[in-house]
């Protein structure tokens, strides 16, 4: 015991001390024990026994990053330190219910909310022994982890500018390397602007590429290739590619790479996690609305997005392909189940292949073969259907009127009539034109154009239907087929009957392993709770080759019983602006930029339609289009590696790790370990990871300890909210100057300084209008203002001040914080006088959180989705497959799992197991391996395999076994030219898996992030063994065959596929 | 690591706490609605009940805790929530969770149980020790005295429920580039601000386990393990007082104390 470090200690126990009179050392901790123990008398006791971590002072509230869920946390401080994590009881996250927002702060020091295991052990991502502090130069071949540390100014000089810049590496003496410089290439906004629209022409044949390039000749050496204007100018060869990015920083990164230096290539991961999903949500969720642009009315404005079940209200819910006890918005989903089982409320039914927490606690857990759960939701329609067990009003709606009679915030268009072509593939709805009703005349932004509606049929008549009418009030028939006015038509609801019935029941439970009975089991339960039943879905059934129709069918079955927006069904997240858009003010981001850039070109990723392109060149494509989708993270390095659509000269991944996380994740190193594939390759990492390892330079970054960020919310949490992340500790990382003012190297500094190197608009002098634009803080905190001022212009939905006491707890609490990141005065200079007490109530309570009481109106959610939700999705309906050629489907239907990109089955019989992922509470993909109280909970993860495929592979519990696939038979990592590591790790013999099914947790088996030896300045630093252990089996994960350097993906949705490979595991030694 | 089956397997006695049979039975009764009350904030509630507690005197009290195990989701928040909050080492956990599989495919069954200390009113453990270091409050806290612990280790095998651990000394931290600073900050553990950063020093070298989290109930806080269980299933209270939720629950008919037949007379109890 040290007695120096007792002093601050309740005066009573010093006067105790001096009474006592004891040595130090231990020997004088016997009474103190004593008398806390309260055998000193109660009157102590209130003074006892000086614990600092409950005092506001003492805490940041910020925003956790363990994993996506975002809950808000106190960040614990005692000496500059986080010593504790917990849980931040104003968030809806951690607490429920939560603190009321008006509470002061003072009133909920003392208690703690929840949160789960990897953010109770957050602090060790900050604090990790491997973290990098400087930036870092490659001074070996790509892969070797042979590194220099370089000044910041001099590494963003180089990627600025250029140059022999890896002439001391064997091979490399006279690569010229591009810098970003060279790429900037097309610098007027209104040109760009103008040559768009030409370009866009050229793509659709609408004007001829010599017609374009005489009208261009003086622009044409900005252009990729001028005979394919369409690819767009040369900035497009610069791309900024992330992993896990939240708002605040994703404006930093979007600002710089559109707005200022005009490239298309900004990127996200969505695919890996849940693109089809995503994907399904933006279809579904298509308006037939007005194009102010084009100035014509089509399917447009989908949200990405998805909706979850309401967990705290619901009756009964289908859980498939989903862990809310693992994972999925795992703290705030699990209490609301708990609690909901516990008293008698929630029933639900668990579809997966592994017996999950979550199916441990389940009424009824239905271990169906993966891949299946379309078929599954199919059979459950199909029941439904015939039983006539579904909500009938609610689908006859054909408009919002008809909704509104209802009480409904939410209607679909299966009563809608949609035409078939003559081989009976439906295509386009039938327009009210078609039947004779003249388009109605409208105005809009862009002039005069047409509105057309669509058709509906009511008993004999077909009679027309505006979507979006709030008086005349449309219902239509769900079941018609037949000609109109010569058109071959049916209804959505009959094109899905149809589908539901193109296999009978024991047909569809054999596709899915499980029985009819089950089927009918579950059909039955689903349609005896009114709306409080919910199908809730995720990666499970996103992320296969059919991942876009499972989920259209998952949230169909949906839309059978009319869950949308309604308390105990189907939720969609909410989020208060912190941009300044709704309330115009007080800084209205979107019109602080002068000389904004216009980038247009296709992107790497070719999320657009291949027909309207000019690299179109018949079916199959050389790589697939995918014009419904976005951030299709596992085509960015394959496509780099087959320079289709362009090649690409620079790169700057931020907080991602390709080669670890996406399935068939080594295909990324064949071109990342080529400086001729992609000549410039820069990351933003906080350790020396699985894929910067392959960079030119990696600038440290801040952990979510040391920065901002909004997080926004999730489908499942029913309240308004924006959780704002905020520095919490000084930054580990180094310190520098950008032009005149300290920062710490970070995301913002690096963005900041290429901004200002380049002389790009809207950063530095007068870089946010007329102001300033030179710190991170120049932005975050304005956005801050923004969030506390609210969504109205006369300032009536602002927070209110905080109060003197809150004042000085808040700076209190940042007494540790260096300058350059807490300044009181240079921070209310930012925002302004007014609005800084009220920026600092919203940063004292970690954002902004709707009350629980204003969780619903009513039956409904106040977080409305509030608009149609396509049955049938027209938009896909009219697309093409760019591989195939072949026509989509408008409607939920059956597509196996398991194809290639050319839709064919994978021949892999001699494999005789299926492998699927799963995650644990207490890890998060690539980023937890870290954490070493993570690590002592579970050292290492296993192969979870069912008894009986063990014992017909010879296996026993506990063997070492290696995973081997028909597109990695040697079942390696291959990591350079000479280091291959292999996949080895333990089988687990477990009957809670489906038989013919193998399962591995995510996170474990690193080879870098500290696992692995790196070189810096000619010092090895020794990797630690422990972050090694287990296996990281997704290079087992089966390689497109077609493609050849890729994972299966689906076609529609861009899901990178996890569940659809066959392996084998041979016992290794 | 023993599996929860043969911690449960002595279980069947229900022993119900020592209260007047009229309220008794009207607690028994509140409590087939207990999580019945749902969003009726039992967070709130504890918070509540342990305020009054914290009123009374220490002897007059009765500390207990409950684990509802239809409600543990095997998440582990508890497990690193009481290790970042006592700031222990490698080798020592306070709460670990078990986890037990059982059955044959499809009929599978999963059990998780959280094991704190079960701070028994005639703990083995006390009885063990040579040096008289490890006490019980009178409000039933069982805790080791550090300065009187010698690291004889007599406690470890007379616990029936492998609580007790020995603390060797060790950071996480070690052999990798820089121990960290966390792990050398101080744990308030009763009530003690004292930071494990030197050798051999207090609470190095001591046997050391689960102390409720005295020095958070005396500041008005909940124990770590409760405060972060994200399943709900975790409940902390005084004993004594009848209105309070944690002796509702003591008196349900899913109330279980492990290995009654050691005649510990835990006061962690689960409900099944």
């Amino acid at each position: 015991m040290d007695e120096k470090k007792s002093e601050p200690l309740a005066c009573t126990r010093k006067k105790f001390l001096q009474s006592a009179a004891f040595l130090g050392g231990s020997a004088m901790l016997s009474p103190i024990f004593d008398r806390a123990s309260g055998l000193i008398g109660e009157a102590c006791a209130a003074e006892l026994p000086g614990y600092e971590l409950n005092n506001a002072a003492n805490y940041i509230s910020s925003v956790c990053l363990q994993c996506n869920t975002g809950c808000g946390i106190k960040a614990k401080i005692v000496d500059g330190v986080v010593v504790k994590i917990d849980g931040n009881p104003y968030s809806p996250w951690t607490m429920f219910p939560h603190t009321d927002y008006e509470t002061p702060l003072q009133k909920t020091e003392k208690l703690d909310g929840a949160i789960c295991a990897k953010g109770q052990a957050g602090l060790q991502t900050a604090y990790d022994p491997y973290r990098i502090t400087k930036v870092l130069k490659r001074i070996g071949k790509r892969g070797e982890n042979k590194w220099a540390t370089i000044p910041f100014d001099k590494a963003v000089d180089e990627i600025v500018e250029g140059g022999l810049l890896f002439k001391y590496v064997p091979g490399e003496e006279n690569r010229q390397v591009e810098g970003l410089r060279s790429l900037y290439a097309l610098k007027d906004p209104g040109v760009a602007k103008f040559m768009a629209a030409d370009a866009k022409k050229v793509g659709k044949k609408k004007m001829t590429p010599e017609k374009f390039k005489k009208k261009w000749r003086e622009q044409l050496s900005a252009l990729i290739d001028p005979d394919k204007p369409d690819l767009g100018p040369k900035n497009n060869q610069f791309a900024f590619v992330w992993g896990r990015l939240k708002d605040g920083r994703g404006d930093m990164i979007k600002r710089f790479t559109g707005d200022s230096f005009g490239s298309v290539n900004a990127h996200g991961h969505t695919t890996v996690c849940q693109g089809s999903l995503y994907f399904t949500g933006k279809a579904m969720s298509e308006q037939w609305a007005y194009d102010e642009k084009e100035n014509h009315v089509k399917w447009s404005g989908g949200d990405k997005f998805f909706w979850e079940a309401d967990d705290a209200n619901a009756e009964f819910i289908l859980y498939s392909g989903v862990s809310p006890m693992e994972g999925n918005y795992l703290s705030y989903r699990a209490p609301r189940i708990s609690d909901g089982v516990a008293s008698g409320r929630l029933k639900f039914a668990v579809v997966d292949p592994r017996f999950s927490n979550l199916a441990a606690k389940a009424w009824k857990w239905v271990p169906n073969k993966p891949g299946s759960e379309g078929a599954l939701a199919l059979g459950l329609m199909r029941w439904i259907i015939e039983n006539k067990r579904y909500d009938a009003a609610f689908l006859s709606n054909a408009n919002k009127a008809a909704a509104a009679a209802d009480k409904e915030s939410t209607w679909c268009n299966a009563s809608w009539l949609v035409k078939l072509d003559e081989k009976g593939h439906p295509g386009q709805f039938l327009r009210a034109s078609e039947i004779g009703v003249a388009p109605e005349k409208r105005t809009g932004a862009g002039g005069d154009y047409e509105y057309e509606s669509m058709v509906v049929m009511k008993g004999s008549s077909a009679i027309p239907c505006d979507p979006y009418n709030e008086k005349t009030s449309v219902e239509g028939d769900l079941e018609f087929s037949g000609i109109v006015n010569g058109q071959t038509v049916k209804t959505a609801f009959l094109l899905l009957k149809e589908s539901a019935q193109e296999k009978t029941l024991e047909q569809w439970g054999e596709l899915c392993g499980v029985s009819a009975a089950v089927l009918e089991e579950l059909a039955r339960e689903f349609t005896s709770h009114g709306k409080k039943a919910v199908a809730d879905i995720h990666r499970g059934v996103s992320q296969h080759t059919n991942g876009y129709y499972n989920c259209h069918a998952m949230f169909t079955l949906n839309l059978l019983v009319g869950n949308y927006d309604h308390k105990g069904g189907l939720i969609k997240a909410g989020t208060y602006d912190f941009r300044g858009d709704k309330a115009n003010g007080p800084f209205n981001l979107k019109n602080l930029h002068t000389g904004k850039q216009s980038p247009f070109g296709t992107p790497i990723i070719r999320n657009e339609k291949y027909e309207e392109s000019t690299l179109f060149a018949g079916y199959p494509a050389k790589r697939p289009w995918y014009p419904l989708a976005s951030d299709i993270y596992q085509e960015i390095f394959p496509s780099m590696g087959d320079a289709y659509p362009y090649p690409v000269k620079a790169m700057i991944l931020y907080m991602g790790s390709p080669v670890y996380s996406l399935p068939a994740g080594h295909k990324n190193i064949e071109v990342l370990k080529d400086p001729a594939k992609l000549p410039l390759f820069i990351t933003s990492d906080i350790t020396i990871g699985e894929t910067s390892m392959y960079a030119d330079y990696i600038f440290p970054d801040l952990t979510y300890l040391e920065r901002w960020e909004f997080h926004g919310s999730h489908p499942t949490i029913v309240q308004k909210v924006m959780p704002v992340r905020q520095p919490v500790i000084a930054p580990l990382v180094e310190t520098v100057t950008v032009a005149g003012r300290e920062m710490p190297i970070g995301l913002e500094s690096m963005i900041i300084a290429l901004a200002l190197k380049l002389g790009l608009s809207g950063f530095g002098k007068y870089g946010l209008d007329g102001v300033d634009f030179y710190h991170q803080d120049d932005l975050y905190l304005r956005m801050v203002a923004n969030l506390a001022f609210g969504e109205k212009s006369d300032g009536s939905a602002s927070v209110p001040d905080a109060s003197p006491e809150e004042m000085e707890l808040f700076r209190q609490a940042r007494r540790h914080l260096p300058k350059s990141v807490f300044d009181e005065a240079r921070w209310k200079k930012i925002v302004g006088y007014a609005l800084w007490p009220k920026v600092v109530y919203v940063l004292n309570r970690g954002g902004r959180f709707a009350n629980s009481s204003k969780d619903y109106e009513g039956d409904l959610a106040s977080n409305k989705y509030g608009k149609l939700a396509n049955m049938y999705c027209e938009k896909t309906g009219t697309t093409k497959d760019s591989m195939t050629g072949k026509k989509l489907h408008g409607v939920a239907t059956y597509v196996p799992a398991g194809l290639d990109c050319l839709g064919r089955p994978l021949e892999d019989s001699a494999y005789p197991l299926q492998l699927i992922t799963y995650r644990r509470a207490q890890h998060t993909k690539s980023r937890t391996v870290t954490n070493y109280w993570l690590l002592d909970v579970k050292p290492d993860n296993s192969f979870l395999i069912n008894p009986a495929d063990a014992g017909a592979a010879g296996i026993k519990d506990g063997d070492l076994v290696k995973v081997v696939s028909a597109s990695n038979p040697e079942g390696v990592w291959q990591l350079t030219d000479k280091w291959a590591k292999p996949m080895i790790g333990r089988a687990e013999l477990d009957s809670g898996m489906r038989p013919g099914v193998v399962a591995f947790s995510l996170g474990m088996g690193h080879w870098a992030c500290g696992a692995g030896d790196v070189m810096v300045n000619g010092l090895t630093i020794k990797g630690d063994e422990r972050r090694s252990r287990g296996v990281h089996a997704n290079a087992a994960l089966r390689v497109d065959p077609y493609l050849k350097n890729i994972c299966l993906t689906d076609s529609v949705g861009a899901s990178a596929v996890f569940y659809d490979t066959r392996i084998r595991l041979e016992k290794a030694g | 690591m023993k599996t929860r089956r043969e911690f449960l397997k002595a279980v069947p006695e229900v022993v119900l706490a020592a209260a007047g049979l009229t309220v008794l039975a009207k607690a028994a009764a509140k409590a087939a609605g207990v999580g019945g009350a749902e969003a009726s904030d039992t967070m709130g509630r504890m918070v509540a009940d342990l305020k009054r507690a914290m009123a009374k005197p220490a002897d007059q009290r009765r500390w207990a805790m409950g684990i509802d195990l239809r409600k543990c989701i095997g998440c582990e928040a508890c497990t690193v929530a009481c290790r970042s909050e006592n700031k222990t080492g490698p080798g020592v956990s306070y709460r670990p969770v078990l986890v037990e599989n059982t059955g044959t495919f499809p009929e599978v069954k999963r059990t998780l149980t959280p094991k704190p200390c079960m701070h028994c009113e005639k703990p083995a453990c006390l009885a063990a020790c040579p040096e008289g270091a490890i006490k019980r409050t009178p409000d039933g806290i069982v805790y080791v005295n550090y300065a009187a612990c010698k690291g004889v280790r007599a406690c470890i095998p007379a616990c029936p429920y492998e609580v007790p651990n020995f603390d060797d000394g060790g950071y996480f931290t070690d052999n990798t580039p820089a121990v960290q600073a966390y792990e050398k900050a101080a744990a308030y553990e009763m009530g003690v601000k004292l930071a494990r950063n030197k050798d051999g020093k207090a609470p190095m070298g001591r046997t050391r386990k689960c102390t409720y989290c005295f020095h958070r109930l005396q500041s008005g806080t909940l124990p770590a393990c409760t405060t972060t269980c994200i399943g709900h299933a975790t409940f902390f209270g005084d004993l004594n007082d009848t209105d309070s939720l944690i002796f509702e629950l003591s008196v349900s008919s899913r109330m279980r104390r492990l290995k009654e037949s050691e005649g510990t007379r835990p006061t962690t109890f689960y409900l099944v």
